[in-house]
């Protein structure tokens, strides 16, 4: 009874991201495993773009498994940009680079977007927003960031350094 | 924050409460009751929520904080000791 009712109460109201990180500052951060989760989407979204309905069951069963894996990715995301907010962006870098709050609220919002619908501009802007984050993330590091092509089916860059 | 719903990012609740979960987060029971061991609560560390179970209370008026950590059987490095003042509710429900 009581379950059922915090259920309902849970559904009216606006969710919040809480945070549960590893609390140990194991001082292991990268901006890699985001940018695979932004290609896995529009790979994934390419995918469904591209799914053939000759057979209706078997074209079903590959939807489900394909957005399965977009979801999963969109949560990667989520999770990877959270851990570098939380555990490794530090109040002076939000100084030095005063859009990098901005452009990680702006990925966690894409991610939904891509999970909720399949729309290769959001996916595509995801993936941009990341690799932004991941030149940021470089850039504390002292390090020069440069866009390469990545080696994957997107046929899209991915950030690394010099 | 009288009732809050919050989806949690992060694994430290483990097994408790797991990554992708959602809890109902409440501010009414620490206006009755102080904060105890065991209660799991959100609390407030540079604008962001975080949830962390109370491991050691010093309850004492002035001084008023908590030693708290999470869960997934590590240790504490960052947390530690919070001010109740940045505790901002207790985890009620977890769905």
């Amino acid at each position: 009874m009581m379950a059922s009712l915090f259920i309902a109460i849970s559904r009216i109201l606006p969710t919040q991201i809480a945070y549960a990180h590893c609390d140990i500052p194991c001082g292991i951060y990268d901006p890699h495993a985001a940018q695979v989760g932004a290609h896995t989407v529009i790979r994934m979204t390419q995918l469904l773009s591209e799914l053939k309905r000759v057979d209706e069951t078997k074209a079903e069963h590959d939807v489900a498994r394909i957005t399965h894996v977009k979801d999963d990715h969109g949560n990667m995301i989520e999770e990877e940009l959270g851990t570098l907010e939380n555990d490794y962006f530090k109040e002076e870098h939000f100084k030095e680079y005063p859009k990098l709050k901005e452009l990680i609220a702006s990925a966690v919002k894409l991610s939904a977007k891509t999970r909720q619908t399949i729309d290769m501009a959001s996916a595509e802007q995801l993936l941009e927003t990341v690799l932004k984050i991941s030149e940021i993330f470089y850039k504390t590091k002292n390090l020069v960031p440069i866009r390469v092509k990545s080696p994957y089916p997107t046929q899209r860059e991915i950030v690394v350094y010099k | 924050m009288l009732l809050s719903s919050f989806k949690i990012v992060g694994h430290s609740m483990e097994p408790t409460i797991s990554m992708g979960d959602k809890v109902l987060v409440s501010s009414i029971p620490f206006l009755i009751f102080k904060p105890k061991v065991g209660d799991i609560i959100a609390l407030k560390k540079n604008k962001k929520i975080l949830i962390k179970r109370i491991l050691q209370a010093n309850p004492s008026a002035g001084t008023e904080s908590y030693f708290v950590r999470g869960d997934n059987d590590k240790d504490s490095l960052e947390i530690g000791w919070v001010s109740k003042k940045e505790i901002v509710g207790k985890v009620i429900f977890k769905i």
